[in-house]
């Protein structure tokens, strides 16, 4: 089973976007960042990671490890034998990060994400480039594909922010909640470093209370993202927790929790990344300390518990 | 032996303008000496010692069929196979009629069942569900419960199995289940769904003795075509070095009646390359493999939209009749960037495009291409050609591209897609090869085998007339002329390939590949060119009858 993983499968996260977009800035930063998880990234292009040489363990075909535990591998065409290289790993990944190819249809890597054995589909991340996006939405031989790929989003990430004013930027956050309509939307300025947007927090249920989960070395950094506790007295109702899933705030990313709901004497799993969401039957053996919490992750300065909080009690 | 061995014939079509028709041709060391009548190589007989060869005295010898866009990998992984296609497939080993409808469908399937040994999988190419229905996995568990059963859809793109071959397949279930591409109750694997079904069966089907016997019968399909030269369009699909092993061993032999020009890809699964140099060096490393009858020359295949028989094309406006949507092979900047450095290598680049936004992507590279660093003579192709406009042949005139058309989707295609993807006007003028020939753009006809039967005759009638399978027309000014059909596959194919000084026509010093018809096409006219009787080839002087005897 794969640590921090409730379900045994391997949680498998989408990055796409097309050219340009800064996948493989983010890529780069994933794999360099000191995050303490063991990630296994699928790149299109080899060529164009970019890792310290000082930093690579060893390097085996089309995989590179790294002394932080994660590894790379290149896809090569052939995206399932990529899945299958990283799986059979030992120890198995914690997660795995799949970059899509500039043209890809997002639906169609995600499922593979969803859908090939020991894995399963967390969620669909498309990167937007805040210079260029609008312009390629019309450009002839792309505009219909840079839109098709952001309504596939679950979150969109705007990137190189800094290039565009800040009334420009407006204007491209508010194009895109058009084009992308109940996605997670999140900006992104140089220097700052985000996760926590492509990391599934599997330890969240350990009872994590109010935390940053922006990375503390960077002191330049200011705190992107935070997550807050709430605790349900169980059962809860269902229709109450499925309301408040779809209902919360875009600026809420993350929610992993396990909840008893009344009338059905079993435990499920709820999850939300950005506007996906499911509620499944938890596997047996969850201890008692899991029961009645959600974690909520989320934009840092947005997230009010109490607000939260009550549209889960009603 | 003699020097010079002299092949007689009733007509010898030379396809040069210059001396178009003439009675013999003398051959020496797999070359040609000499075109004419007995009497005009008088000079060259007196010199040399030499024999007459009658064999053809009956027949029409013409220059060795070439098509320039098939795919020998590709079809070694499907002619192991049973075909079960709506559309006839004359094979050498096996005249395949059409299977058509529901109830005959699964007769077929029965029949192939009982006539397999115990345990060997059943493999079936060629569903379609708007000939033959639905079929499911309860279907085919009433054709067998212990014979694995996969039905190959016609476009590639979708397969279904029964319940012994979920069985074989060692599936992991709960997976399939959760996959948004897999209808686990139904047997049905499709799109990314493949994927995971292909995970299972590829060693079966990848498998060496498997693989190459299926490149064995693609050698017999080839010269059952009567082709001397084809070109392998992308090889690399399942792993260049495994696949160059495969061919060396298989089509490197003395009896093998043809040639290979391979085109490698430039980018892709071997296309992982940080810097442009690093690419150039793969590509220009290639021919130093040569061996005599497979080559790699300075041509090289790049792709813009995906494929048509899948349905995958890009389109301008006003785009697919269902709203679905293409997909680009590459992506367009990407596209741009890498024609860039191949064309001012000076090497001549095809471009796989199916839909006009596919050729529209590589039309404005190459004039923006042609702009930058003109060219004479530069070979830019545009493969499969499925959909443009007149205007667009009209601006390929201005830069100087060539086309490389598959003719026969207007034959199996053009119908369906009439009323399932483009509308009727546009389906009717697809593959127009017509306005190329009255722009002057150079082109030949493709099979792009196994999308189509590998047979330049067959081609080039649907080329010439226009005809669907139910027998309409289609677009009827698209017809290319009788001339322009046989240089479709012979002469223009032969220059595509950028082969044209070695083969392609009859005249001194080319090489001595013949196809040697029972009919002269240029008698029979349009309407027969399909049914002309092949008797074989002649492959650097040497003969190889279809039919021993």
């Amino acid at each position: 089973m794969a640590a921090g993983s409730l379900d045994g499968l391997v949680p498998v996260t989408v990055v796409a976007g097309y050219l340009g977009a800064g996948k493989t800035t983010l890529i780069n930063e994933l794999l360099a960042q000191d995050h303490g998880r063991r990630l296994a990234v699928l790149v299109n292009d080899f060529g164009a990671v970019n890792i310290d040489a000082a930093l690579i363990a060893e390097h085996t075909g089309r995989t590179l490890s790294l002394k932080n535990g994660c590894v790379c591998c290149s896809i090569a065409d052939e995206l399932g034998d990529a899945l299958d290289e990283v799986l059979s790993l030992e120890p198995a990944p914690e997660q795995i990060v799949i970059e899509a190819s500039g043209v890809a249809d997002p639906a169609k890597v995600a499922a593979y994400g969803q859908g090939w054995p020991g894995c399963r589909l967390d969620a669909v991340i498309v990167l937007a480039d805040a210079e260029t996006v609008r312009a390629r939405s019309r450009d002839q031989f792309v505009g219909e594909l840079v839109t098709r790929q952001l309504r596939r989003a679950d979150v969109v990430l705007v990137t190189k922010c800094d290039l565009v004013t800040d009334p420009e930027l407006a204007g491209v956050v508010g194009w895109l909640a058009e084009q992308a309509p109940g996605a997670a939307r999140f900006t992104r300025r140089a220097g700052q470093l985000d996760p926590a947007l492509v990391l599934e927090d599997g330890r969240a249920v350990e009872g994590t209370t109010r935390r940053r989960t922006l990375d503390d070395a960077d002191a330049g950094a200011q705190a992107v993202f935070e997550s807050v506790l709430i605790e349900l007295a169980c059962p809860v109702d269902r229709e109450r927790v499925e309301a408040a899933l779809r209902d919360w705030p875009q600026s809420v990313l993350r929610v992993k929790g396990v909840v008893e709901f009344r009338g059905s004497g079993k435990l499920h799993l709820v999850q939300r990344v950005g506007r996906r969401w499911r509620i499944e039957e938890a596997p047996a053996g969850l201890g008692q300390q899991h029961i009645g919490k959600l974690v909520v992750l989320g934009l840092s300065g947005t997230l009010h518990h109490g607000d939260l909080a009550a549209a889960l009690r009603g | 032996m003699a020097d010079i061995t002299v092949f007689l014939a009733r007509t010898v079509r030379t396809m040069e303008p210059s001396l178009p028709v003439a009675e013999a041709v003398a051959v020496q060391g797999g070359r040609i000496v000499e075109v004419g009548t007995l009497e005009t190589m008088r000079p060259w007989l007196e010199f040399r010692s030499h024999e007459v060869d009658d064999t053809f005295k009956d027949l029409c010898i013409m220059p060795g069929f070439v098509d320039p866009h098939l795919h020998p990998s590709m079809a070694a992984i499907l002619l192991p196979m049973h075909f079960t296609t709506a559309v006839g497939w004359d094979l050498p080993w096996e005249d395949i009629g059409p299977v058509t409808g529901d109830e005959q469908f699964r007769t077929r399937l029965v029949d192939l069942d009982a006539s397999l040994p115990t345990g060997e999988p059943l493999f079936a190419f060629g569903h379609h569900p708007i000939w033959h229905g639905p079929i499911d996995r309860n279907a085919l568990n009433q054709v067998s419960a212990t014979r694995p059963i996969v039905v190959w859809h016609r476009g590639y793109h979708s397969l279904a199995v029964n319940d012994a071959c979920l069985r074989w397949m060692r599936l992991d279930t709960a997976a399939a289940r959760r996959h948004p591409q897999v209808d686990l109750d139904a047997g049905r694997f499709f799109e990314t769904g493949l994927g995971l079904a292909l995970r299972h069966l590829r060693g079966f089907i990848l498998e060496e003795v498997r693989f190459r016997r299926g490149l064995d019968r693609m050698r017999q399909v080839i010269h059952h075509g009567g082709h001397t030269t084809i070109g392998d369009a992308a090889l690399g699909f399942y792993g260049f070095e495994e696949e160059w092993d495969h061919l060396q061993a298989v089509m490197e032999r003395p009896d093998t009646p043809f040639r290979v020009q391979l085109m490698p890809f430039t980018m892709g699964p071997e296309g992982d390359e940080r810097t442009d140099e690093e690419l150039l060096e793969r590509v220009l490393a290639y021919p130093s493999r040569n061996t005599h009858r497979l080559r790699f020359s300075d041509h090289v295949k790049m792709f813009a939209d995906g494929g048509f028989f899948a349905e995958l094309l890009m389109l301008k406006a006003p785009g697919h009749l269902d709203g679905r949507h293409g997909e680009w092979m590459t992506p367009p900047e990407r596209f741009e960037a890498i024609a860039r450095v191949l064309w001012n290598a000076g090497l001549k680049i095809h471009v796989h495009c199916s839909g006009d936004l596919g050729v529209e992507l590589a039309l404005s590279t190459l004039e923006r291409l042609q702009w930058e660093r003109p060219r004479f003579d530069h070979r830019f192709t545009f493969e499969h050609f499925g959909v443009s406009s007149s205007q667009q042949v009209d601006r390929m005139a201005a830069v100087g591209a060539l086309a490389s058309v598959n003719a026969y989707y207007v034959y199996e295609l053009s119908e369906a897609f009439a009323t399932s993807t483009l509308g009727y006007e546009r389906a009717s003028q697809i593959s127009r090869v017509g306005s190329l020939e009255r722009a002057g753009v150079r082109f030949a006809v493709h099979s792009d085998f196994p999308m189509a039967p590998a047979k330049p005759l067959n081609n080039a009638w649907v080329a010439a007339n226009r005809l669907t399978e139910s027998g309409a027309v289609m677009g009827a000014g698209e017809r290319a002329s009788l001339d322009a059909a046989i240089r479709a596959i012979t002469s223009n194919a032969a220059h595509v390939l950028g082969l044209e000084e070695e083969i392609g026509s009859l005249r001194w010093g080319k090489r001595a590949d013949f196809t040697v018809l029972e009919a002269d096409p240029y008698e029979v006219g349009v309407e027969a060119l399909r049914d002309i009787p092949i008797w074989g080839t002649v492959f650097e002087g040497e003969k190889f009858a279809l039919r021993d005897g």
